[in-house]
């Protein structure tokens, strides 16, 4: 081989090379395009590609986002979506689950039955979102040639149970085309451990209300899995974080219980 | 003849003016103890049940009592019974707790009683409800011993149960679920997908197996329906019939050859929920024995339960170790992923992971351990001994001793004698090892609480503890001063350290301050009083700012308590010559002015103190005037 031989062959492996990273480039965009396609056509995708798409996948495609924002919301919260009664910390609502007023005095609860409550407020959360996705499917199953009876009344339930936070939707809806289906309800479950930091939460509101104060040492090593922050504050709230460090779920509330004044707080 | 002339040298302590760090809050509503409140249904800022100022209660609260809410009716605090969850809080409000769907009493009810709640090989000291709720959540029968006394007793009760091979038909198949004997019975198996419950639970919170999560769960599925039994295989040795179909094999392991189930070893692991070992996991996805590389062929391991002191590497953390899962949680390892360039396992995914937080400036520069707390301050200050009285009378002389020889020698008396060591804004904290993470708790603000801190072995625990500081200047005698059991207080011995009891308003002396002090001159006489002045061992933090007149009152007041005068006579010869001091004359020293300044910055946030950066106030903190007692009389 001789000296020009060699220069070309090292060219057209530079050409090869560049080439092939220009298809890389290609490739990578494309795929990218067909995520961002994906996403935002999901659950409609299926009606694109000419498959129909389950109503029940379809809800359950349409409602989870709406799950995970309700779920977020209420946890850095203290269990409340739009809640009254609460501190400003690092910009955020954070409701009291115990208060008092006074000096030296334990708290009086302010929410208790809390996994309810926040059933409760979780399921009025979905409920807009619901009416909205049942909706969406009696339109999208219309425009599949379906005819379309019910899903007028749309009814949100929620349950929160160890590890599991279901949802169940129920709009009683038929569709008619070549055969009929008649849905009654639609059933969701996401795995998560609110359950048990709700229930934390609940037995450090017991000993707030209690005893004035808590240990989070003691949840810490009972629970491996759990990790809390406690921050006493200067007005004598104290603001509460429990996380589970697998899952990273956090829930957040606040309290005001044997608060200590400056000196000896006799003056307001 | 010679002229008398009384002056009257007195300290005179003004607060030390600092910048407070106040927390952005939306302001709720609070009261102090003197002002005039209502019961509050409902506040402006919807807090429910307030005893609160009345143009603090909203407009659409129900009522607005002039009574305590302690005495209200719909106010009244009692017992809130959850009966769905099975929980009970104190302190609820009679309208909160039924409004919100719960049952309220006055008293305790009966339903609120904890008891034991064994759930597999775990505990819950609950009530009866909750535990047949939790109880629900994995599939198992109620097991409830109200007798139990407390929650130790009621994890050793759990420890107790025995642990072994399950054995029972399922879709015509021999199969096995390694739980308890109690566990293993027909109610528990049919319709369980759990494998095991366990580790010890001091509330509640129980766990089946986790091994990985998934994201989407049915809500409504269920699994294991288990098949009557037919022809039952002979029994292998130590099995027990449990029922038909079902026997229970102590001590063995669910991979055992000789059990003929479809269950056998692999070479994953797992990690199991209240564990902190690392486990073999058979094929049917129970635990086995506790991950060691070097037993994965081994038939015996895979048979019989091994005890966590005869695996592996015993007593250690066992931390990425490739071929031991043996993990150690007060040592800080437990179960977990390999994570992303961590130590991977020979064998499965699962290592002992490490929780323990590297050395570092929070953690003092040493390595803690998980689980692991100690104290700090906003300043430098040494927790590795709890003061004592002596101690702190020591550093009193201490500072006072090497203030006063800077004073002779032109130099000023420099921040450390100001209280650098207890400065204004300063406050406690408790630092925690927690997952690798140092998390800070601060202490009350107002040093209204202390940290404390005990270490043994090289393990600290530290904790938050109330400053009990109130009644200190209330107490005459070292004895009752120093006693530990009522009061965190110190004793300061010497005249010059003697408390006058607020003399004077802080800026004049009046007949009525005079006759006071006379008062207490009378108790030292009879013996009510020792000569020293008994003070707080942590001087609190005061409130001595505010916006409107009286804010700073009660700070003005606590510093006031060190306010003193001293009589001192001059004399002056009727031909010639100058005033000159005969008598007390030690009180015109810098050195007793200086003491005295120490006694007011003991009081609190008083005196020519600095605060937690270092700055001191725009003034000395204290002042020293001289007046004619003479004009007094």
């Amino acid at each position: 081989m001789n000296k020009n031989n060699y220069k070309q062959n090292l060219y057209r492996r530079g050409m090869e090379k560049r080439g092939q990273t220009t298809a890389y480039i290609i490739l990578a965009i494309v795929i990218v395009v067909f995520g961002i396609i994906v996403y935002f056509l999901y659950p409609r995708i299926g009606s694109i590609l000419g498959t129909d798409t389950q109503p029940g996948d379809y809800m359950k495609a349409c409602i989870a986002p709406a799950v995970d924002e309700g779920l977020s919301i209420i946890s850095k919260q203290g269990g409340y979506i739009d809640p009254e009664g609460y501190i400003l910390y690092q910009g955020q609502k954070v409701k009291y689950l115990c208060y008092t007023t006074h000096y030296y005095q334990p708290c009086y609860v302010q929410q208790p039955l809390l996994v309810s409550h926040v059933e409760k407020e979780l399921s009025e959360y979905l409920e807009s979102k619901a009416r909205t996705c049942i909706n969406d499917l009696k339109k999208y199953n219309e425009e599949r040639g379906y005819e379309v009876i019910g899903g007028n009344t749309v009814d949100v339930d929620v349950s929160i149970t160890q590890k599991v936070v279901g949802v169940t939707v129920t709009a009683p809806i038929t569709f008619k085309r070549d055969s009929t289906q008649e849905f009654r309800t639609f059933k969701f479950g996401k795995a998560s451990e609110m359950y048990s930091l709700l229930m934390t939460a609940v037995s450090i509101v017991d000993f707030e209300s209690t005893y004035g104060d808590s240990e989070t040492m003691i949840y810490m090593q009972y629970y491996p899995e759990l990790q809390l922050r406690k921050n006493k504050l200067i007005d004598g709230s104290t603001v509460y974080s429990i996380k589970n460090v697998k899952t990273a779920e956090e829930f957040t509330f606040a309290s005001r219980s044997l608060a200590w004044p400056g000196g000896l707080g006799f003056t307001a | 003849m010679k002229i008398e002339k009384s002056v009257i040298a007195a300290l005179l302590v003004l607060v030390v003016l600092t910048a407070g760090v106040i927390a952005a809050t939306n302001d709720p509503e609070r009261v102090g103890t003197t002002d005039v409140t209502v019961c509050c249904q409902k506040t402006v800022s919807g807090l429910l049940c307030q005893d609160v100022l009345e143009n603090e209660c909203a407009t659409d609260s129900e009522f607005a009592l002039p009574t305590s809410c302690e005495s209200t009716g719909p106010c009244d605090p009692g017992y809130c019974y959850d009966s769905e969850e099975g929980t009970c809080l104190d302190n609820v409000p009679q309208m909160v707790c039924n409004n919100e769907g719960g049952t309220w009493s006055s008293d305790k009810p009966a339903a609120c009683n904890l008891g034991c709640c064994i759930l597999g090989d775990q505990a819950a000291f609950v009530t009866l409800v909750r535990c047949k709720r939790l109880s629900s959540f994995y599939g198992l029968d109620t097991n409830f011993d109200p007798d139990s006394e407390s929650a130790a007793q009621c994890i050793l009760q759990a420890k107790a149960d025995e642990k072994g091979a399950c054995v029972y038909e399922e879709d015509f198949e021999k199969t096995c679920k390694f739980t308890t004997r109690s566990a293993c019975d027909p109610d528990s198996l049919n319709g369980h997908s759990q494998t095991d419950t366990s580790g010890g639970n001091l509330f509640e919170n129980v766990g089946g197996t986790t091994d990985g999560t998934g994201e989407d769960t049915a809500g409504d599925s269920t699994s294991g329906d288990t098949t009557s039994g037919e022809d039952v295989q002979p029994s292998p040795t130590g099995c027990q019939n449990i029922a038909e179909g079902i026997e229970f094999c102590p001590g063995m392991l669910c991979s055992a050859e000789e059990l003929n189930t479809n269950c056998g070893p692999t070479k994953d692991t797992m990690c199991v929920e209240g564990k902190e070992e690392v486990y073999f996991k058979d094929t049917c996805g129970n635990p086995a024995n506790i991950y060691d590389a070097s037993k994965v062929n081994d038939d015996t391991y895979w048979t019989y339960i091994i005890d966590k002191a005869e695996s592996c590497m015993p007593g250690s953390a066992n931390i990425d170790s490739q071929t031991c899962g043996n993990c150690y949680y007060l040592l800080g390892s437990y179960c977990g992923a390999s994570g992303i360039g961590a130590a991977k396992p020979t064998y499965g995914t699962n290592v002992c992971i490490d929780l323990n937080c590297p050395a570092s400036d929070m953690t003092g520069g040493v390595k803690r351990l998980h689980g692991e707390s100690w104290c700090g301050f906003d300043t430098d200050r040494d927790f590795s001994f709890q003061e004592n009285a002596q101690s702190y009378e020591d550093n009193v002389a201490k500072s006072f001793k090497e203030a006063l020889a800077s004073l002779h020698s032109g130099g000023g008396i420099g921040a450390d004698f100001k209280g650098s060591d207890v400065p204004v804004g300063s406050k406690f904290y408790r630092y925690i090892c927690s997952h690798g993470e140092v998390l800070v708790e601060p202490c009350a603000d107002f040093r209204q609480e202390e940290c404390i801190e005990n270490n043994v072995a090289g393990y600290s625990e530290a904790a938050c503890r109330v400053n009990r500081w109130q009644d200190c200047t209330a107490i005459y005698t070292k004895l009752d001063c120093e006693n530990t059991d009522q009061r965190d207080c110190v004793w300061l011995e010497g005249i010059q350290y003697v408390l006058m009891g607020g003399l004077s308003n802080g800026t004049v002396l009046d007949k009525s301050s005079l006759a006071a002090a006379k008062e207490e001159i009378k108790k030292f006489k009879s013996g009510d009083r020792e000569l020293g002045g008994c003070v707080p061992k942590t001087p609190p933090g005061l409130k001595f700012w505010g916006t409107e007149e009286g804010d700073n009152a009660e700070a003005a007041s606590i510093c006031s308590q060190a306010n003193a005068m001293c009589p001192v006579t001059y004399e002056k010869g009727l031909v010639g010559g100058g005033w000159e001091c005969v008598e007390n004359c030690e009180c015109l020293d810098e050195g007793l002015q200086l003491q005295r300044a120490q006694l007011c910055m003991a009081m609190g946030d008083c005196g020519p103190k600095v605060n937690y950066i270092g700055s001191s106030g725009r003034t000395a903190g204290y002042k020293i005037f001289e007046e004619d007692l003479k004009k007094k009389k």
